[in-house]
C-alpha cells in the first residue's frame, strides 16, 4: 500500500516537473528536449495531463462494473461500497477529462465542443455516470439500490464496445492521431511523431494517475465502510 | 408447459389486457400525432433534408417509446400481480414474454410514425431504398425493445415512475439511435442495400448483446 | 530571475501546477492519516 501511496505521489511529481519543465526545441537533442509538433506546440503537453484523466474515468467505470458484478454474485454489501466508491471517483475524473478537453479544444480546434468521436464518448460516459447516481438516489432500500445499480452499470458497459464501431461512421476524428485529423498532423502515436521521451513520460503519467486512482479509491472505500458501520450502530 | 409456450401465453396475456383497455396504444398514437404536429409547426414551409427527417423520425420514436415501454412492468406492480407472476413463471419466461410484447409495441409504433410521415411529408419523406428502410425499422424496434425491457424492469423495481426512465435509457440507446438514424438517412437518399450492411451488423450485435445481457441479469432485477 | 521567467513563461505555469499538486498531495496524505486514526478508534469501540 505504501507503494501505491508514494509511487503515485512520486510519479506524478516527476510527470509535472518533466512534462511542463522540459523545453521544446525545433531539433531536439537527447532526452531533455521535446520536439515541436506543428500545430500543437506547447499544447502538446496536455497529453500528460488530460489523457490520463480520460483513461482513469474509463478504468473507474470498469472497476465499478466489476465490483457490481461481484455484488450480484455474492450479495455482500462491501462490494457495493467498492462499486459506488469507484463510480464516484470515475465521475470526478470524467468531469476533469471533459473540462480539460474542452478547454484544450477551444484553442486547438477553435471551439469548446466539436462532437469528435472521443468527445462524444466521454459525454456518453458522463451521462451513464449521471444516470447511475440518479438511479441510486431514487432507491431507498439498500439491497435493491445495490443490485439495480449494478445491473445498470453492466448494461451500460455492454454498449461501450459499439462506440468503437459506430463513432467513426458518424463523425470525423479531430484528436491528434485520429484518422480524420484535418490539419494533417497524422497519427501522433506513430514512432516518428511521438518522441521517445514524450512517449515514456506519457506512459509514466498513465501509471502515476492509475496509482493515484487506486489510492484515492482505497480511501474512499474505507470512508464508505466507516460510514456504513456507523449507520448500522445508530439504527 | 414448455418454456416457449409459457412465454407465448404471457405474451398473449399482455396483448389481451392491452386490447381490452387500449391504454398504451391510445397514448402512443396521441403522442405520435402530437410530436409530428409539433415538427410540422416548427418547420413551417422549410424543406427538411433526409438527415433531418430521419433524425426527427427517430426522435419521435424515442420519446414515444420512452413514454410507453416503461409501463410494461410498472403496470404489473400497480395491479399487484408481480408476486403472482414470480410464482407461476420463471424469470426468463417473464423476460422474453415482456420483450416480445415491447417489440410488438415498438413495431406498431414505427409503423404508425412511418404512415404519418408519408402522409404529412409526402414531398420529402420518400423511401428510395425500401429494403434498407424496413430492415432498419425492424432491427431498430427490436434493439429499442431489448434495451427498454431490462431498463423498464429496473425502473419498476426502483418505484420511481416515469421521470427516471428517459435518464437511464438515453445513454444506453444512443448507440442504437445514431446507427438507425444513419441507416434511415441512407434509405431516404436511395443508397444501395449493400451500403447499409455495416449499420445492420452493428444493430444485430447490439440486439444480441442487449438480449443476452438482459437474459443473464434479469434474475437479479426480478427476484427481490 | 525575473528576466529568465518572462522569457521562459512555461516555468511560471510549472510553478503554479507544482504548487497545486503539492497542496492536493498533502491534503490526500493528511486525509489518509485521519482515516487511519478513525478506523482505529471505531474498530476499538466496536469490538470491545
Amino acid at each position: 500500500m505504501k507503494f501505491v501511496k508514494y509511487g503515485s505521489l512520486g510519479i506524478i511529481s516527476i510527470v509535472v516537473l518533466a512534462g511542463l519543465g522540459i523545453p521544446l526545441s525545433p531539433s531536439p537533442q537527447g532526452w531533455l528536449e521535446f520536439p515541436i509538433i506543428p500545430g500543437l506546440e506547447d499544447k502538446a503537453r496536455n497529453l500528460f495531463f488530460h489523457v490520463p484523466m480520460a483513461w482513469t474515468s474509463v478504468l473507474a467505470f470498469l472497476v465499478s462494473t466489476y465490483f457490481g458484478f461481484r455484488y450480484l454474485r455474492t450479495k455482500e454489501i462491501d462490494y457495493d461500497l467498492k462499486s459506488v466508491s469507484a463510480a464516484g471517483l470515475g465521475l470526478l475524473f470524467c468531469i476533469l477529462a471533459t473540462v480539460t478537453g474542452a478547454l484544450w479544444a477551444r484553442f486547438n480546434w477553435g471551439s469548446f465542443w466539436n462532437w469528435d468521436p472521443r468527445q462524444t464518448s466521454i459525454f456518453i460516459l458522463l451521462l451513464i455516470y449521471g444516470a447511475y447516481f440518479a438511479l441510486r438516489s431514487a432507491i431507498e432500500s439498500e439491497e435493491k439500490r445495490a443490485s439495480l445499480s449494478a445491473v445498470y452499470s453492466i448494461i451500460g458497459g455492454l454498449t461501450a464496445p459499439f462506440f468503437i464501431f459506430v463513432m467513426p461512421r458518424m463523425m470525423a476524428g479531430l484528436h491528434p492521431g485520429a484518422k480524420g485529423d484535418p490539419s494533417g498532423k497524422g497519427p501522433l502515436f506513430e514512432a516518428k511523431m511521438l518522441a521517445p521521451n514524450m512517449r515514456v513520460l506519457f506512459y509514466l503519467s498513465l501509471i502515476g494517475f492509475t496509482l493515484l486512482f487506486i489510492w484515492m479509491l482505497q480511501m474512499r472505500i474505507r470512508t464508505a465502510r466507516l460510514d456504513y458501520e456507523s449507520s448500522l450502530e445508530q439504527s | 408447459m414448455s418454456a416457449f409456450s409459457s412465454t407465448v401465453a404471457l405474451f398473449s396475456k399482455d396483448v389481451r389486457s392491452e386490447l381490452r383497455t387500449r391504454y398504451a396504444l391510445n397514448a402512443l398514437l396521441m403522442f405520435v400525432v402530437t410530436a409530428v404536429a409539433t415538427i410540422l409547426f416548427a418547420l413551417r414551409s422549410d424543406v427538411p433534408s433526409p438527415t433531418v427527417l430521419s433524425g426527427m423520425y427517430w426522435v419521435v420514436v424515442f420519446f414515444t417509446a420512452m413514454s410507453s415501454l416503461s409501463r410494461i412492468f410498472v403496470s404489473e406492480e400497480e395491479r399487484g400481480t408481480t408476486m403472482t407472476l414470480q410464482l407461476v413463471a420463471s424469470p426468463s419466461t417473464v423476460y422474453f414474454g415482456k420483450l416480445f410484447f415491447n417489440t410488438a409495441l415498438t413495431v406498431s409504433l414505427t409503423l404508425a410514425v412511418t404512415v404519418l410521415y408519408t402522409l404529412v411529408f409526402s414531398e420529402f419523406f420518400i423511401i428510395r431504398t425500401a429494403s434498407i428502410f424496413f430492415v432498419t425499422v425492424f432491427l431498430g424496434s427490436l434493439g429499442f425493445a431489448s434495451a427498454a425491457t431490462i431498463l423498464a424492469a429496473i425502473v419498476a423495481k426502483a418505484n420511481t415512475r416515469g421521470t427516471l426512465y428517459p435518464v437511464l435509457s438515453f445513454p444506453i440507446l444512443i448507440v442504437l439511435l445514431m446507427t438507425v438514424m444513419n441507416a434511415t438517412a441512407r434509405a431516404l437518399e436511395g443508397e444501395a442495400f449493400s451500403e447499409a450492411m455495416g449499420d445492420f451488423q452493428i444493430l444485430v450485435g447490439y440486439i444480441l448483446a442487449m438480449t443476452g445481457g438482459s437474459y443473464m441479469l434479469f434474475d437479479y432485477v426480478w427476484k427481490d | 530571475m525575473e528576466e529568465f521567467l518572462s522569457v521562459n513563461q512555461m516555468y511560471i505555469v510549472l510553478g503554479i501546477v507544482l504548487l497545486i499538486w503539492i497542496g492536493l498531495a498533502s491534503y490526500l496524505l493528511r486525509l489518509d492519516k485521519k482515516l487511519q486514526e478513525l478506523e482505529k478508534r471505531i474498530n476499538k469501540g466496536g469490538h470491545s
